[in-house]
């Protein structure tokens, strides 16, 4: 009936093998990429291509037992029940030799394989006057013959694997993400790996017959792997992984008929190429993605040091032009001061880029954060020369806790090495903050409130308080309070009396 | 404060934990090895219900051993756990464990919903999908923890802090009675270590108690109700102003508690 079907067809559909080959690649297709999902997740690519390879073993085993004790050439069921049993014992010989020495599962699926697979081939040709197997057939496999038996074993398998995996799907989920809180919550994780070995086993299996005992591991993992580069969900990654996997089956056999090359071979060159050409353009974890990520991404230096270098010409503002060697590329710089504009932290006219007022106090920041620097590297006794060069790779490293700290530990500075002023933190004159007295500039008032115990005799909340001078080694703080009294104050005092700026009486000295 | 030593041949009776209630967790004579190196020796712990309980000890003192022995993980050589006065065995549902975030696969195609309704996996039969009620309660224990914005993204793409509120989501919907969580301040700043220990501390108001394996002694004693303090053996269990003397501490710690007492400080606080 189908040969008078395919007799309808135009092409290449109008041969019966090329339907019958259309049809087990669609099916191997459909339950490898659904299983290559489990089998990429839990990181047993190298197992599956173990399995294949071991195969050809257990297969030589069961034609020879047929053949000499019931004299049946190449049994089929035979043939495909003693490649199971061979897949099952390499398995366990893998887990065995890694369980009990100290060499590593990976080892092990390398020793193990490359053992059993060369006592097939020996054993083939030790009894070639038995064992009609040919080699090549066997790892290349050869799509455009397979037989209605095939087809049928491809069907059974491929109902039975999908099943498991639908019914399953928590499980194995579970198990694969996080096989600690499976095995807590009572999933027998030994259980379902094992049920997941089984299952790869079958379908390398009946993938064997279609391309190979090299290929079929590509067959498994190559659909999962292009599909995971697009989702981040385990359930819709299985669906897309079976629609690669039948899309290269189906396009790489009409290529094979059309240029007349192996359909095995055919078939994965199409799903590697689908695989790059995903690799490429993924929306999420495509390479074209993140390089297009990567450019636009602006380091916060370049921005921090747009904004430096406009703080040296404030007010007067820069033309663009003048920050191309701070920001780099021209690309980067227009992308730097879109961003900075946006955050309201620069204003643009025509041909001058100037600083906003928020500008300016992230700006002050910066150059406290660097004068603080440099008098610490100074103070660690860095060479002079080299202060400024390294404070200027440190200024982006502006904490606020950590410049306080560095403030606190050198006793706050006014001016940093050089002799320039180190600016005051700019949020220090916002209404409501609260800061130590130590913070304090000579010619600035502020308002006390919090006073340490062992100030109270002079000190009261609420009383204002003037910041005279500092000594010239800075270590003492002499403030004058409202009856005109001198106080000196050192660091600890000066640090334990929290203040708030009095904005009004800044600049002012008490009559 | 219980003193442990290796020999105690009378121990408390049943009963004399706090509020004549039963302890939530109770081992006697537990002992783990691994080859031939005993890593628990001899732990009798009574771990008192609805108390937020911090173990301490230096590195390899066997903390994470001890919750893994908790959960049946690892074959205790000889001892026995109980939970809510049943053999550990019997109780496995009543136990929720939140990984330390090492032992997970990050890049693994699974959400943040995904993961939360794992915890409901348990309960489940295998036959049946997970239903509406199961998404709720998956829902809940996201909104508990402050995730529930972040449902749809994948659960690498998160920061560590916010990984280790999933898996406490995910633990909290298992409807367990006990929380066993090994590290969850490891790598989070300081304000994801706020943010989890607020949780933890909500959980412990809605009665669960909780078990953290903890490496900061400077910040134990405000975190904890009880802590175990370890080193192989059960050293301390007590309060921890009881627990956190330097005699005991020293004990434990050896040459490496000096840094903790010589912190470094540049910036003495007025």
């Amino acid at each position: 009936m189908l040969a008078d079907l395919a007799g309808l067809l135009p092409g290449p559909l109008s041969h019966l093998f090329f339907i019958k080959a259309l049809m087990a690649a669609i099916l191997v297709g459909l339950v490898c990429g659904v299983t290559g999902c489990l089998v990429i997740l839990r990181k047993m690519s190298f197992l599956g291509d173990a399995i294949s390879h071991a195969m050809i073993a257990g297969v030589a085993a069961g034609y020879l037992i047929m053949k000499l004790l019931f004299g049946m050439e190449a049994h089929a069921p035979a043939m495909l029940f003693g490649a199971l049993i061979a897949a099952v014992i390499t398995v366990g010989l893998i887990h065995f030799v890694s369980s009990v020495s100290r060499i590593k599962e990976d080892t092990a699926i390398g020793i193990m394989y490359t053992g059993i697979f060369a006592l097939g081939v020996v054993m083939v040709s030790l009894f070639r006057e038995h064992i009609h197997i040919d080699l090549m057939h066997f790892i290349m496999g050869d799509v455009l013959a397979v037989s209605d038996g095939d087809i049928l074993l491809a069907a059974f398998v491929c109902g039975m694997v999908l099943t498991l995996i639908l019914l399953f799907f928590r499980h194995f989920q579970a198990s694969a993400f996080d096989p600690v809180m499976a095995a807590a919550i009572g999933i027998p994780a030994g259980l379902f790996h094992g049920l997941l070995t089984l299952c790869v086993s079958l379908v390398v299996v009946v993938g064997v017959g279609m391309v190979g005992v090299i290929l079929v591991v590509g067959l498994l993992i190559t659909p999962a792997a292009t599909a995971y580069l697009l989702t981040n969900r385990l359930d819709r990654m299985m669906i897309l992984a079976a629609l690669f996997a039948i899309n290269g089956a189906v396009c790489g056999l009409f290529l094979a008929y059309a240029m007349d090359v192996a359909g095995g071979g055919a078939i994965m060159l199409f799903l590697t190429l689908q695989f790059t050409a995903v690799l490429m353009i993924a929306p999420e974890h495509g390479i074209l993605t993140r390089y297009i990520r990567k450019i636009r991404h602006i380091p916060a230096e370049i921005t921090e040091d747009i904004l430096a270098g406009l703080l040296r010409k404030d007010p007067m503002g820069l033309s663009p032009a003048a920050l191309i060697e701070t920001a780099g590329t021209g690309v980067r710089l227009g992308r730097a001061l879109a961003r900075l504009e946006k955050e309201g932290q620069i204003t643009r006219q025509t041909d001058l880029v100037r600083l906003s007022p928020k500008g300016r106090e992230k700006a002050l920041t910066l150059r406290r954060s660097h004068r603080i620097w440099e008098s610490y590297l100074a103070h660690a006794g860095v060479d002079e020369e080299k202060i400024h060069e390294k404070a200027h790779e440190l200024e982006h490293i502006h904490d606020p806790d950590l410049l306080k700290n560095l403030d606190d530990l050198l006793g706050h500075p006014m001016t940093d090495p050089h002799g320039s002023e180190i600016p005051q933190d700019p949020c220090l004159h916002k209404k409501g903050v609260l800061f130590s007295a130590s913070l304090l500039r000579p010619g600035q008032q502020a308002i006390i409130r919090r006073v340490p115990e062992f100030l109270r005799e002079k000190l009261k909340e609420n009383m204002p308080l003037f910041l005279k001078a500092r000594d010239r080694a800075g270590e003492q703080w002499e403030c004058i309070l409202p009856s005109g009294e001198r106080l000196i104050l050192d660091h600890a005092a000066a640090d334990a009396l929290v203040v708030e700026m009095d904005e009004k009486s800044c600049q002012t000295e008490f009559s | 404060m219980v003193r442990s030593s290796s020999f105690s041949p009378s121990l408390p009776p049943a009963g004399a934990a706090m509020d004549n209630l039963l302890p939530a967790i109770r081992t006697r004579h537990l002992t783990v090895s691994y080859g031939l190196r005993p890593a628990l020796l001899d732990v009798n712990l009574d771990i008192p219900k609805g108390t937020l309980v911090g173990i301490l000890g230096p590195n390899g003192a066997g903390k994470s051993t001890l919750i893994k022995a908790l959960m049946g993980f690892v074959k205790k050589d000889v001892g026995r756990v109980e939970i809510m006065g049943e053999p550990a065995e019997k109780a496995k549902g009543r136990m929720a464990y939140v990984p330390q975030r090492s032992s997970v696969d990050w890049d693994f195609p699974i959400t943040v919903e995904e993961v939360a309704l794992m915890g409901r996996y348990g309960r489940i039969p295998w036959y049946r999908n997970p239903g509406k009620k199961d998404r709720e309660a998956a829902l809940k224990a996201l909104r508990a923890v402050r995730m529930e914005d972040f449902g749809q993204r994948q659960i690498g793409a998160l920061s560590g802090g916010q990984q280790q509120r999933v898996f406490m989501a995910r633990a909290l919907c298992q409807g367990a009675d006990i929380l066993l969580l090994d590290e969850p301040f490891a790598g989070v700043d300081a304000v994801t270590e706020k943010a989890i220990l607020t949780v933890l501390k909500e959980a412990r108001e809605q009665g669960l108690t909780l078990v953290v394996v903890h490496h900061d002694l400077a910040t134990a004693a405000s975190y904890f109700d009880r802590i175990a303090l370890i080193k192989r053996g059960l050293v301390a269990f007590g309060r921890p102003e009881d627990v956190l003397q330097k005699e005991l501490l020293s004990e434990v710690y050896g040459g490496q508690m000096q840094n903790f007492f010589t912190l470094p400080s540049i910036n003495p606080k007025p």
